[in-house]
């Protein structure tokens, strides 16, 4: 079969957005096996030189693809996102299939469970196409890995596509599928969207359940949605939150209501820039970007104020002790007895976990409380939501940063998830939004932070954002029409 | 200023996890947990003698989004 072989227009399927594809599946314009086997033609065709996959399940996809397209034909109303190519992060478990978390260790891990958000994307009908590259153990954001090689950034392939759901950024950017999972326990989600050009949402922390999900941080892992649009996002996240009583930490409150946030007005709404922290170390491109994304709001008559901020300096560094010492605590056997099968910088990032007084520990989980309170209390006091850069510098050369476990490696992670991490130990939602690109032709991204739970204005204002603009709608060079 | 020396960070490594850090640059490590032992030092002032314990998930119910909020 031709993978558009039954599409009414002459146009590449992978153009479509996920929820347009979604609609043309659901009323039958194009089947589920010519979109799933266009997007199989175009992983198989961009994997040597993104190196997006750690696996594929092209027959496995297919077959789901027909059953789909079997179910419609017989008149069956399916879920939203029914005969959509998606693939994640390879450290989401499915049953009885290999989760590598692009690890050594883990190379041939069978896991004994599905995950929650794989199950209910499967239940909505989403097509499992792979399990996608990533920083190994999801530790770094620069997404080099040393056992599976590194993912490349569909920009510009000597760039890095961000850390560490990479291949989530990589696969989404390079129009292969219409959206992936990643997880973000310090920026994971938000600096590959960030650096490959793409929307991600880090949830609120419990909004989306981590059962099934390669643990690294019980506090403050979230799993979250990239893709091409705002909508298309808020539908992947609609579909993955809510309480699951498999995990005990998912939040009671309810979700569902970000993609029906798209489309509202957004005038009453207030943006607050922080004057401290996240602008002071940004460089001069993605500043210039951020001021013209602004202008865009303004324009949109959002009302944009200068806001003071708590000072997050400290606080970014409690959050990488605390880190550490839960990474520690789950990587401690395995330091110990297999310590030459870890990446070296993977292993001193976790391994400094180890040397954190219990003391210190508690004291930033117990702080964390009252730190969320006060930034909550000072940073939404006259505004709704903060606009900051996602990322303060466009995708370093991945020669940059693929530096191992050398002196430079600690500044240089602390420069690109600068933005990102405070956000994780406050546990507030944030969205990256692709707002430009650099001289060099590098995406730069802001990011929308608001109170918890807010994630529908965050959609709100980042749907409005993208219909007054068009950087969502660039197409990586590599992603040519004809190779699509 | 925190204290931390490679030297420190090793007899942890063989004290209270018992291995051996063979081939690791000790120095390096314990310069990535000097800015974080300082960090936590100076926050730990915060920490009260009667501060009831930490309860982060009614926090973030607390701080919510909500219509009534102005």
């Amino acid at each position: 079969m031709s993978a558009t072989s039954n599409a009414h227009d002459s146009a590449p399927l992978g153009d479509d957005s996920l929820c347009a594809i979604a609609a043309r599946i659901a009323t039958g314009e194009v089947s589920a096996q010519a979109v799933t086997e266009a997007a199989i033609a175009r992983a198989e065709r961009l994997q040597p030189q993104l190196n997006a996959f750690i696996s594929m399940q092209a027959q496995a996809a297919f077959d789901a693809a027909r059953r789909i397209d079997e179910r419609i034909a017989n008149g069956e109303v399916l879920g939203p996102l029914a005969g959509v190519p998606l693939a994640h992060k390879d450290m989401f478990y499915r049953e009885g299939e290999i989760t590598t978390c692009g690890s050594k260790i883990r190379r041939d891990f069978v896991a004994d469970r599905t995950s929650t958000a794989l199950d209910r994307l499967a239940n909505a009908g989403a097509i499992y196409l792979g399990g996608l590259n990533m920083s190994e153990f999801a530790v770094g954001p620069f997404g080099t890995n040393v056992h599976y090689g590194n993912c490349h950034n569909p920009w510009q392939l000597d760039h890095s596509p961000g850390g560490s759901s990479s291949g989530s950024g990589a696969t989404v950017a390079a129009r292969i599928v219409y959206g992936a999972l990643g997880s973000d326990t310090g920026g994971s989600v938000r600096i590959p969207a960030s650096l490959c050009g793409v929307v991600g949402i880090k949830p609120t922390q419990g909004r989306v359940s981590r059962y099934g999900l390669m643990p690294l941080s019980y506090s403050f892992d979230c799993a979250g949605p990239l893709a091409r649009t705002v909508r298309d996002a808020a539908r992947l996240l609609d579909t993955i939150a809510g309480h699951d009583p498999l995990d005990p930490t998912s939040s009671h409150q309810p979700a569902g209501d970000c993609e029906s946030a798209c489309g509202a007005d957004v005038k009453s709404l207030r943006i607050g820039i922080p004057s401290s922290y996240f602008y002071d170390e940004v460089d001069s491109q993605v500043a210039a970007a951020l001021e013209a994304a602004q202008r865009t709001f303004a324009g949109l008559g959002v009302e944009i104020c200068a806001v003071d901020v708590p000072s997050l300096d400290q606080v970014n560094l409690i959050w990488a002790a605390a880190l550490a010492a839960e990474a520690a605590t789950i990587h401690r056997k395995w330091l110990r007895e297999r310590p030459a099968d870890y990446g070296a910088m993977v292993r001193r990032r976790i391994e400094f976990g180890l040397y954190q007084p219990a003391t210190r520990y508690i004291e930033a989980l117990t702080l964390r409380d009252s730190i969320l309170r006060e930034f909550c209390s000072t940073a939404f006091t006259a505004c709704d939501v903060l606009l900051t850069p996602s990322a303060p510098v466009p995708a370093p050369l991945l020669s940059e940063v693929d530096v191992g476990d050398s002196k430079a490696m600690p500044g240089l992670v602390m420069l690109l998830s600068r933005c990102t991490r405070p956000i994780s130990y406050l546990g507030l939602p944030a969205m990256s939004v692709p707002c430009g690109f650099s001289e060099q032709g590098l995406p730069l991204a802001f990011q929308l932070v608001g109170r918890p739970f807010s994630e529908p204005t965050l959609c709100a204002l980042g749907d409005a954002y993208q219909h007054a603009t068009s950087w969502h709608q660039q197409v990586p060079p590599i992603t040519t029409s004809e190779q699509r | 200023m925190s204290r931390i020396t490679g030297d420190f960070v090793a007899a942890l490594a063989r004290v209270w996890h018992r291995f051996e850090p063979a081939g690791q640059d000790m120095e390096a490590l314990a310069q990535m947990l000097a800015p974080m032992d300082d960090a936590g030092e100076a926050l730990s002032k915060d920490v009260e003698f009667d501060q009831q314990p930490s309860d982060y998930a009614t926090a973030l119910h607390a701080m919510a989004e909500s219509k009534d909020r102005p």
